[in-house]
């Protein structure tokens, strides 16, 4: 563990990423620091969503080196299990478990994973439900909820975790245009609440008035990292230009 | 149906035994059943061969020759070992009961195995990723979640198999056990009258099986109660 690692809450050195011989990530290098907020953007095939799934070592890298919190990802299970608790992700299609109510889709893993009572669970559980503005459909099923309402069971699901990270891989994508805004809403209060966040996101509206820093990806590299006001202002990438023009003027 | 007078008990103990082969099978049948899809879905390649080998030789042979080879193989092969030790014994075998159970749920459990492997395919992959990044081992993974989305999707063809075991119990009265078509065999040779004493076995079938397949419906009622409208 070096002290520079042990400095930043999330730090990348030199990952690259094969599936097959398809090369996903090409020598990427990223620091963050604890309440730092990153919205990442790109084409799709750009590799975003393989970037922040090695984070959380859902996918392995083949090269290079991850850290979490000073914690090295390694093939040790003991390792991933340490890093995973700290690391919350919400996920594009929601997944949450069918054949729970939302409480206890709430509260599974605190129980097995945390090792909390079943009352504290619940409580938690309850407290962040409340935080995502829908405590009254505690216990229903998933299915019996619209996709906004899902997608904050999820967003609760991760922080009764209490992580140190929120990873958030195209969290609105799924939605229906009417569900978008409920969603970001917790978004934007959780940033405000000083939680270290990195959003794969196409709303650029979220990323203007959220993000510290953004993060521009194409064919697999980071092609451009800077500011909102200057990336949105003045883009110095051509394909960052081009990126934009197609989405900013639709 | 005065030739039923006085079979009345024996017929009583015959569904007694089984209503007891079908719940020590049924146990039998899902372990041999979930091992058999582990194996397969498993990426150790022994495993998987194992349990190739085993699907292929219990799905392609007649049931009533499994039963008889268990039975009279593991009579030979305990007769041998006894006989080391003192060659006075003639014959040892294990109850007819445990290996007719043995045997069906070894059957039933081969069919079993292809049924939990398609239900583990189709549980959606997003739940696995999910639990896995809240940081739950595998074990608890597969307790917790794999397991409980799996029987929904496994139950309608389970309920198939739970049939053939009440079914196959009929066959186990070849190696002697004293259920309800050994106890008919009996009272045919005393009274003369197969029709009667044969139909009485077939409506004590019929009851178990009613009272299985309700017990299904009820099941996948519980089940949907969850996942209604899911894609």
């Amino acid at each position: 563990m070096s002290e520079q690692s042990k400095k930043y809450l999330i730090q990348m050195k030199n990952v690259d990423k094969y599936f097959g011989e398809f090369q996903a990530l090409k020598n990427i290098n990223l620091e963050v620091e604890r309440k730092e907020r990153i919205v990442i953007c790109g084409p799709s095939g750009s590799g975003k969503s393989t970037l922040i799934r090695c984070l959380n070592r859902l996918e392995k890298h083949n090269k290079g080196q991850v850290f979490i919190d000073g914690n090295e990802l390694t093939d040790q299970i003991k390792d991933i299990n340490a890093v995973r608790r700290e690391v919350g992700m919400v996920f594009q299609s929601f997944n949450l478990f069918p054949h729970m109510t939302v409480v206890k889709n709430l509260m599974v893993a605190q129980q097995l994973v945390r090792k909390i009572s079943k009352a504290d669970a619940k409580q938690r559980a309850m407290h962040f439900l409340e935080r995502v503005k829908i405590p009254e459909q505690a216990n229903k099923y998933p299915i019996q909820l619209s996709g906004g309402q899902q997608q904050r069971v999820a967003i609760a699901r991760a922080l009764c975790m209490k992580p140190k990270i929120m990873l958030f891989d195209e969290p609105t994508s799924a939605l229906d245009p009417e569900m978008i805004n409920e969603v970001l809403e917790v978004m934007v209060d959780l940033a405000t609440d000083g939680m270290t966040m990195i959003c794969v996101t196409h709303e650029m509206g979220f990323a203007r008035s959220v993000a510290d820093r953004i993060i521009f990806m194409d064919l697999g590299e980071i092609v451009e990292e800077s500011k909102p006001s200057e990336f949105f202002g003045n883009p110095k990438n051509e394909r960052t230009k081009n990126f934009l023009e197609q989405i900013l003027t639709h | 149906m005065a030739a039923l007078n006085g079979w009345w008990d024996d017929y009583f103990w015959g569904a007694l035994v089984i209503f007891q082969v079908f719940f020590c099978s049924l146990g039998f049948m899902i372990i041999f059943g979930l091992l058999g899809a582990i194996a397969k879905l498993s990426a150790n390649k022994l495993a998987h061969k194992v349990a190739n080998a085993y699907t292929v030789a219990f799905r392609g042979t007649p049931e009533i020759l499994v039963i008889l080879l268990m039975y009279f193989g593991s009579a030979i092969f305990l007769t041998a070992v006894a006989q080391l030790f003192n060659p006075e014994v003639k014959f040892v075998d294990i109850p007819p009961f445990w290996a007719g159970t043995i045997a069906i749920s070894l059957i039933v459990g081969s069919y079993a195995t292809e049924t939990f492997r398609g239900a583990f395919l189709g549980v959606n992959p997003g739940s696995i990723e999910a639990a896995k990044a809240l940081g739950m081992s595998d074990i608890q993974t597969f307790v917790y979640i794999r397991i409980p989305e799996m029987w929904r999707i496994a139950l309608p063809p389970f309920g198939n198999h739970m049939l053939s075991l009440i079914k196959d119990t009929a066959l186990i009265s070849i190696i002697g056990l004293n259920e309800t078509m050994f106890v008919a065999k009996q009272a045919i040779t005393v009274t003369g009258k197969p029709f009667t004493m044969y139909i009485v076995v077939g409506a004590i079938y019929l009851g178990f099986s009613t009272v299985v397949t309700l017990s299904v419906m009820g099941l996948e009622k519980f089940g949907e109660r969850t996942t209604a409208g899911v894609k």
